[in-house]
């Protein structure tokens, strides 16, 4: 007879392993630095990939995972829970990289940039039924495309595309028009279109 | 409608379809609706990419290293939260957490290894007495042991970080609750390794719950 698994299943949820994430919450907020370590568990590979996917150096996301979480550290008293930890966290991680960027002096995002018509118009295969992407991206084309895109087109599509942000809210963290915004990342997708269809063409060289 | 009208407007218009005329261009035109496929396509596969690695040590590392430099939590030398702890300072208790953690995670392994086959579970001798004497009593753990365990970990958490009282006592009683399920599939399902594996995650679970409790409840 098989065991009835969904008898475990309360206790299991519960327990990761030994406090919820809430329970976790809690006693860091109260300065309990095993909680904080067990948060740190939970969030690590989220918030290093989004650092690494926003900066494209491993470096450079190694070190604003640690600014991250040192911030939260600092900063967890003052979560009150109206928003899920998760999304809270990812706020502060995502303002931690672009305060970084700010130093370093990288445009984030052209504010005079404006969505013209290209002069030239479309280009002629533009969209050729039998050049069309569909079915020929794999995770890691598009996660090296994503990394050699310009860094302003890439923060746009990471927050955007992967991280789940509407075009108001990345407004207001980049400080930029809602249109800027969905230039950007028009943009930013039609970039990657062209390096994927590279790639895939080099793919088919070479084999 | 041109080609080039169209993709002036598209960026503001992938994700509402657009008004009728461009709705009506974008049916008609097959280049015009392959760029538009492609960039949707692109939108839907960044969605599904997920994280992948984790950060390296050095990272937490660091974190660790700066708190402590930061005089937020205590550095390595006194004690540290986030490192290993002394157990010298938790009074008359001192002894009993590490002696519960062995004695519960030797339950678990004694579970296991009975339903496995006890002629290869020979445990290995080990030097730490207050372990093998737990191993040895494993098979008399009884819940009534049990609670008297928890019961003193619930006094000295109580008298050291009255905060995190009622915390502990409701994780020990869902750890506990996991324990009772677990071995009441194990009882049934005598042969199933998930059942098996779940009651040693159980008791790996409430050990270090008393791991916990005793870290926290150091001055």
């Amino acid at each position: 007879m098989r065991p009835e698994k969904g008898e475990l299943t309360q206790a299991k949820k519960t327990l990761v392993p030994g406090l919820t994430e809430a329970d976790a919450i809690d006693r860091a907020k109260q300065g309990d630095s095993e909680s904080f370590e067990a948060l740190y568990g939970m969030h690590k590979r989220r918030v290093y990939s989004l650092c690494l996917r926003m900066t494209g150096n491993t470096a450079e996301a190694e070190d604003l995972t640690q600014e991250a979480f040192l911030q939260l550290y600092r900063k967890i008293s003052t979560f009150r829970g109206e928003s899920a930890f998760s999304t809270w966290l990812h706020r502060l991680a995502v303002n931690v990289v672009l305060m970084h960027l700010r130093k370093k002096g990288l445009p984030e995002v052209s504010l005079e940039e404006s969505l013209e018509p290209q002069e030239e118009g479309p280009k002629k295969d533009i969209g050729a039924r039998d050049n069309m992407l569909a079915g020929s991206i794999d995770r890691v084309n598009l996660e090296r495309a994503i990394e050699s895109l310009p860094p302003g087109y890439r923060i746009i599509f990471v927050l955007h595309d992967i991280e789940g942000y509407e075009h108001n809210e990345i407004a207001e963290i980049m400080g930029c028009s809602i249109g800027n915004s969905k230039s950007q990342l028009h943009k930013a997708r039609m970039k990657l279109r062209d390096l994927l269809k590279t790639s895939r063409t080099e793919r088919a060289t070479r084999s | 409608m041109t080609c080039a009208e169209f993709q002036a407007v598209l960026a503001y218009i992938i994700d509402n379809g657009g008004n009728a005329e461009q709705q009506e261009h974008l049916r008609q035109c097959a280049v015009c609706s392959g760029l538009v496929s492609d960039l949707k396509y692109i939108a839907e596969q960044a969605k599904l990419l997920v994280p992948m690695m984790d950060p390296s040590k050095k990272v937490w590392d660091g974190i660790k290293s700066s708190l402590e430099r930061e005089g937020l939590v205590k550095d390595s030398a006194r004690g540290s939260l986030l490192g290993s702890t002394p157990l010298t300072r938790w009074g008359p208790a001192n002894w009993l957490l590490p002696v519960a953690a062995a004695l519960l995670v030797a339950v678990g392994l004694l579970y296991y290894q009975n339903r496995t086959g006890g002629q290869q579970a020979t445990l290995q001798p080990s030097s730490d007495n207050a372990a093998d004497a737990s191993i040895q009593a494993a098979p008399l753990q009884s819940a009534s042991m049990g609670d008297v365990q928890d019961q003193q970990v619930l006094s000295e958490v109580a008298a050291h970080i009255p905060a995190l009282s009622q915390s502990y006592r409701q994780d020990l009683q869902r750890v506990n609750a996991y324990i009772a399920d677990a071995r009441g599939l194990v009882t049934r399902n005598p042969d199933d390794e998930e059942s098996r594996q779940a009651l040693m995650e159980a008791y790996q679970q409430k050990a270090m719950l008393y791991k916990m409790a005793m870290r926290h409840s150091l001055p």
